[in-house]
């Protein structure tokens, strides 16, 4: 698969010269594959957020490069068009971000600065609503009598609408029950299927990273510590626990199977994967 | 942008840092009354060289401090031009006249003086209060100073709190703006291009969430305030308490000393007094 998303050397201070100056970023790459969804995973403050800043160009990297289709976003000759509407950044909280008077209109706003024709925005809600699972009733409504679940999608809807080619979301699910929490990855997966993108969601619940991510990159204080795919990063396990990171409560599980004389794969890291390690460990005994 | 919104604090460890606010407060006071009442060369001298004094105990670098005067800087030009072209003399010759414009000996002292005032001012109570102290510290103070007035049944206790409460709230609701502005740029919102209607048409998507949540959080801080039981400054006692140490006094004292200094200047007619 080839590499939609690359980060080189990135190194990014905020308020650079000044007495609150902050190395967020240190030395940072990784690439992001192609129709892949990416987990991004770290402790508060390891720098997750001001990577999703510099993936749409919000923030410019101190140092380094950011390349999307293999071309510097940063490059005076950089002609790949606004970067808003090819990397769309669903921010930490994004339900604060509602403004409109109905959910059409806000979930609107980004097609429409995009500059969509009437017909096409339309289009483009409809899918999006349908994309993070509601029903078109919920348009008519104002944006500020729904749920914090329903607002929180309703604001994950208003980026899909513009059909982004690389979807980041921040904490998509912080602060929501489970069963929000298991709706809102559905949506997030049923679009980067339906419209082939390559998504880049950011948390610090290793259980959802393990449960809907390929690929993983574990922050560690402003430096990238692992990177790779899922079933290798949680392999490491120890680096992680020595980290002070989580690891998913099925890893967990196996590598105390594992301690205690099991001859299973202590790399696994969801359900399905587990069944199946411990059926085949157990017909070889 | 969150700098601004601090006041400009200048985080150290400096003598200025370390001193009772109250007494820099009314140490900021004597500095403007000394300013003003300033009218020869040496009072303005006396005047600078606590500046620089000033400057040196706060350990803020010179930098920082001129970058401080360049919002004044126009204030500065415009006060001078006018000082210089527009004082007349009676009775003496102009020095050079040019159009309607005539500037005399007077006006080119005036002018000089004018500046120094300014900018002696604006460092000095720079140094003193922004650069050096909290703005929480500051309200802090100033709710002490004036708790005598409390006698009078003024509202000083509960001024005070809505002062701190809103200069604590500055930095967390610049904060969210920025955000929220982020969080709009991220939809292809655009806040510099267009005519005058369709840019503050435009900040439409930045002010609705921000009132919004400005509102939820005064709501949520209130219910928080009434859950600890605050009901207003009676019998309250305080986290902190504010100690004067010696130090605070013998700088009080000689402050009040360069106060009159710079006064009795006035009676000596040293250099051109105004
Ligand atoms: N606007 C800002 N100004 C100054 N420092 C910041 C700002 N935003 C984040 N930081 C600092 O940058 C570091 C990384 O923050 P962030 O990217 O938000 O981490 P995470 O999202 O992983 O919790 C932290 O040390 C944080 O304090
Ligand atoms: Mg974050």
């Amino acid at each position: 698969m080839s590499i939609k998303l690359e980060l080189q050397n990135v190194t990014y201070y905020y308020g650079k010269g000044t007495a609150f100056e902050v190395k967020a970023l240190d030395n940072v790459s990784f690439a992001v594959k192609e129709r892949s969804i990416t987990g991004l995973i770290g402790h508060t403050g390891s720098g997750k957020s001001t990577l999703a800043q510099l993936f749409n160009g919000l923030e410019k990297p101190t140092e380094g490069k950011v390349l999307l289709d293999g071309a510097d976003i940063w490059d005076k000759k950089y002609k790949g068009g606004r970067l808003c509407f090819r990397v769309g950044l669903v921010m930490q909280y994004p339900e604060y971000q509602l403004f409109e008077e109905t959910v059409f209109n806000d979930i609107a706003f980004g097609p429409r600065n995009k500059g969509m024709s009437e017909d096409e925005v339309k289009q483009l809600v409809m899918d999006a609503v349908s994309f993070v699972g509601m029903t078109p009733e919920i348009l008519e409504q104002s944006p500020f009598d729904l749920s914090g679940g329903q607002k929180r999608r309703v604001a994950i809807a208003g980026i899909m609408a513009m059909q982004p080619e690389v979807l980041v979301l921040d904490e998509p699910a912080a602060g929501l029950d489970p069963a929000g929490r298991a709706d809102i990855f559905a949506g997030i997966k049923r679009y980067r299927d339906t419209t082939g993108a390559s998504v880049i969601i950011i948390s610090h619940s290793m259980e959802d990273m393990a449960e809907y991510c390929d690929d993983v990159i574990v922050m560690h204080k402003g430096k990238v510590m692992l990177t790779g795919p899922k079933d290798s990063v949680f392999a490491d396990s120890d680096k992680l626990v020595a980290a002070g990171l989580d690891i998913p409560q099925i890893t967990r599980v196996m590598r105390l199977l594992k301690e205690n004389g099991l001859d299973v794969d202590a790399s696994v890291c969801t359900k399905d994967q587990a069944v199946a390690e411990l059926i085949r460990a157990f017909k070889l005994k | 942008m969150k700098n601004i919104a601090l006041g400009q604090y200048y985080p150290a460890r400096s003598p200025l840092h370390r001193m009772d606010p109250r007494i820099k407060l009314i140490i900021a006071v004597l500095y403007i009354v000394a300013a003003f009442l300033c009218k020869n060369l040496l009072g303005f001298a006396l005047l600078a060289a606590s500046v620089v004094l000033l400057v040196i105990l706060s350990r803020v670098p010179l930098k920082t401090v001129l970058g401080s005067l360049k919002m004044v800087v126009f204030i500065l030009v415009l006060t001078v031009a006018i000082n210089i072209f527009l004082t007349k003399e009676e009775g003496a010759e102009p020095l050079w006249s040019f159009w309607i414009f005539e500037v005399y000996t007077k006006g080119l002292y005036s002018a000089l003086f004018i500046a120094l005032r300014i900018l002696s001012m604006i460092i000095g109570t720079c140094m003193l209060l922004t650069y050096t102290t909290t703005p929480i510290a500051l309200t802090d103070a100033l709710e002490r100073l004036l708790s005598p007035l409390r006698h009078l049944k003024l509202p000083v206790h509960e001024f005070s709190m809505m002062m701190s409460i809103a200069l604590r709230f500055i930095p967390t609701i610049m904060e969210e703006a920025e955000k929220i502005m982020a969080a709009q740029k991220a939809r292809g919102a655009g806040f510099t291009e267009g005519n005058l209607i369709k840019r503050i048409k435009s900040l439409i998507p930045i002010l609705i969430p921000l009132f919004a949540s400005v509102f939820r959080r005064a709501f949520e801080l209130a219910t928080a305030m009434t859950c600890r039981c605050y009901r207003g400054g009676d019998g309250r006692t305080r986290m902190t308490t504010m100690r004067m140490h010696a130090m605070d006094i013998i700088v009080l004292i000689v402050s009040v000393a360069a106060l009159a200094g710079i006064v009795s200047c006035n009676y000596w007619n040293i250099g051109y007094t105004l």
